[in-house]
């Protein structure tokens, strides 16, 4: 019976030894592990908010954990657009944001898009999303180009949100 | 017989301490090993990688003291059992890993079953330990 107590309370303060030990010194030198290893990703998003290239898009789309945002106008928005993407032109920002805030944080990053090389709008989309606090925002430079040029998925329709001052998140003739 | 108690003890707290040697002084490599085990959850590794090292060390050096047997040598035997299974089971899956038993390399396999030789004659060796030291001097220590 000793030797079973023995056995037991020796065994818990060897592991707490080690647990201490190990802990400790794992903080003070420099090549110490995150304790909590962040879970892996194929997925390489750039360290600030940044430029997101369209693999690493991709993947967040097909795993549904970005949100795309369309930064173009309302009419070419209905005219195409990266599936599941809402719109908010620059110019609605305003009066959209309160009505998208709650999902920026169920997303691992949120992107948003133009058209064109040189295009601003989804930089400037971007920008006004991180001043509001909004964090992973990326850009997919000349998004819209790239993602037809890969025939990703698409689709048509307009949110009428972003049509005729309406603010609703209602999708009008979304089709593929 | 005091000994061979010694000896056993000595020899498996060298095994130990050797082991715990490149896996402090590497960790990152040492968690990378045990995630390609397969075994433990990913939360898992990293405090293992972190902790293991320093409980072989702290097993080692009690052994070659001689202190708190009845604990270290319940943890010993528990470690090699558990290292061995590990062993075993990724033998019968198919997974060529490295060892991680004293080198941090990430060797490829090819000597899977040298590993499984060598930690088997390790779990007899800390049985052994755990019998003459422990449970053999109990029984000793009833008699006289």
């Amino acid at each position: 019976m000793n030797r079973v107590r023995n056995t037991v309370v020796q065994s818990a303060y060897i592991v707490v030894m080690a647990i201490l030990c190990g802990l400790g010194v794992n903080l003070v030198r420099p090549d110490g592990l995150p304790v909590v290893q962040a879970k892996e990703s194929a997925v390489t998003l750039p360290s600030e908010s940044g430029e997101i290239a369209i693999k690493d898009a991709l993947l967040l789309f097909a795993s549904k954990r970005a949100l795309f945002i369309d930064a173009r106008s309302g009419f070419e928005f209905a005219d195409g657009h990266i599936q599941g993407a809402v719109s908010v032109p620059v110019d609605d920002f305003d009066l959209i944001y309160p009505k998208l805030a709650d999902r920026f944080g169920k997303v691992d990053a949120v992107i948003t898009y133009c058209d064109g090389e040189r295009c601003p709008l989804s930089t400037d989309v971007a920008r006004l999303l991180t001043s509001r606090g909004v964090k992973n925002v990326f850009v997919l430079k000349n998004g819209w180009t790239v993602w037809n040029d890969e025939r990703l998925p698409v689709e048509k329709g307009q949110q009428l949100e972003s049509l005729l001052g309406v603010r609703d998140t209602f999708c009008v003739e979304c089709a593929k | 017989m005091k000994i061979a108690a010694a000896a056993l003890r000595m020899l498996v707290a060298g095994i130990f301490l050797y082991a715990s040697y490149d896996k402090i002084l590497h960790p990152a490599d040492f968690a990378a090993i045990i995630k390609d085990y397969r075994i433990l959850p990913d939360i898992l590794v990293n405090p293992a990688a972190i902790v293991l090292p320093w409980l072989e060390l702290i097993l080692g050096l009690l052994l070659a003291a001689g202190k708190w047997l009845e604990g270290a040598l319940f943890l010993v035997n528990a470690l090699l059992l558990v290292f061995w299974t590990a062993l075993v089971v990724n033998a019968f899956r198919g997974i060529d890993v490295g060892c991680g038993c004293f080198s941090t390399a990430r060797e490829g396999g090819g000597d899977m079953m040298w590993y499984l030789f060598r930690d088997g004659v390790f779990v007899l060796l800390g049985l052994a330990a755990w019998y003459f030291c422990v449970l053999k001097r109990d029984i000793a220590g009833k008699r006289s």
